[in-house]
């Protein structure tokens, strides 16, 4: 699934350690998040569009949307 | 929902790396027990002796699982689903082996074989970190 993570990390000027410490979860998870090879639980997925002030669906796009 | 912190505040006895490494100390005393030569009460205790601290470091372990995030909770689960298919495929093999020829028990015993099983798992765990990586 592809998804915005990395545009809206930027937009912030976050380094992924500082996205992993804000959403309490290791600097590989959001790396592999990222880059499509892990697609996170509904709890963090929530968690992510609640730190981006974005639904989940705009951070997350499934194949249809991409 | 609450998000807990990605640092560890775990005690460090609560860790399982100093209890792992007991568990291996424990084990390596016992076998200078029972190279030498003591009563056999002695033996049998001390063939026990890693089973108490095995314990502690299998508390240490699973309360160490519980902290995991979901993705290294996903890659600890594809790394012992590895090395769990690879150790039964390994006992099952050896089993069959022993009944086709006569194996050496000083090669293939139990006491040599269970030191494979971890290969398998930190194997396991290579390959699942890379696919994540």
């Amino acid at each position: 699934m592809k998804n915005r993570l990395k545009v809206l990390r930027a937009e912030r000027d976050w380094s992924q350690a500082d996205l992993a410490d804000r959403l309490a979860v290791s600097r590989q998870t959001v790396n592999s998040i990222e880059t499509g090879k892990y697609d996170p639980s509904l709890p963090l997925a929530l968690r992510i569009g609640r730190l981006f002030g974005q639904p989940v669906e705009t951070i997350f796009l499934d194949g249809d949307d991409a | 929902m609450s998000a807990k912190s990605a640092v560890s505040t775990t005690p460090p006895l609560s860790r399982p790396g100093p209890w792992v490494a007991a568990w291996l100390l424990t084990w390596f005393a016992a076998r200078a027990v029972l190279e030498s030569t003591v009563p056999t009460w002695i033996r049998v205790i001390a063939a026990l002796a890693p089973v108490p601290v095995a314990g502690a470091a299998l508390l240490a372990i699973v309360r160490g699982a519980r902290e995991l995030d979901e993705l290294e909770k996903r890659i600890q689960l594809e790394a012992l689903a590895f090395a769990f298919v690879l150790s039964v495929l390994l006992l099952m093999t050896l089993g069959l082996l022993e009944l086709a020829i006569p194996l050496n028990r000083d090669d293939w015993s139990y006491r040599h074989v269970w030191a494979i099983l971890p290969t398998f798992y930190f194997g396991g765990l290579f390959i699942a970190r890379r696919r994540y990586s």
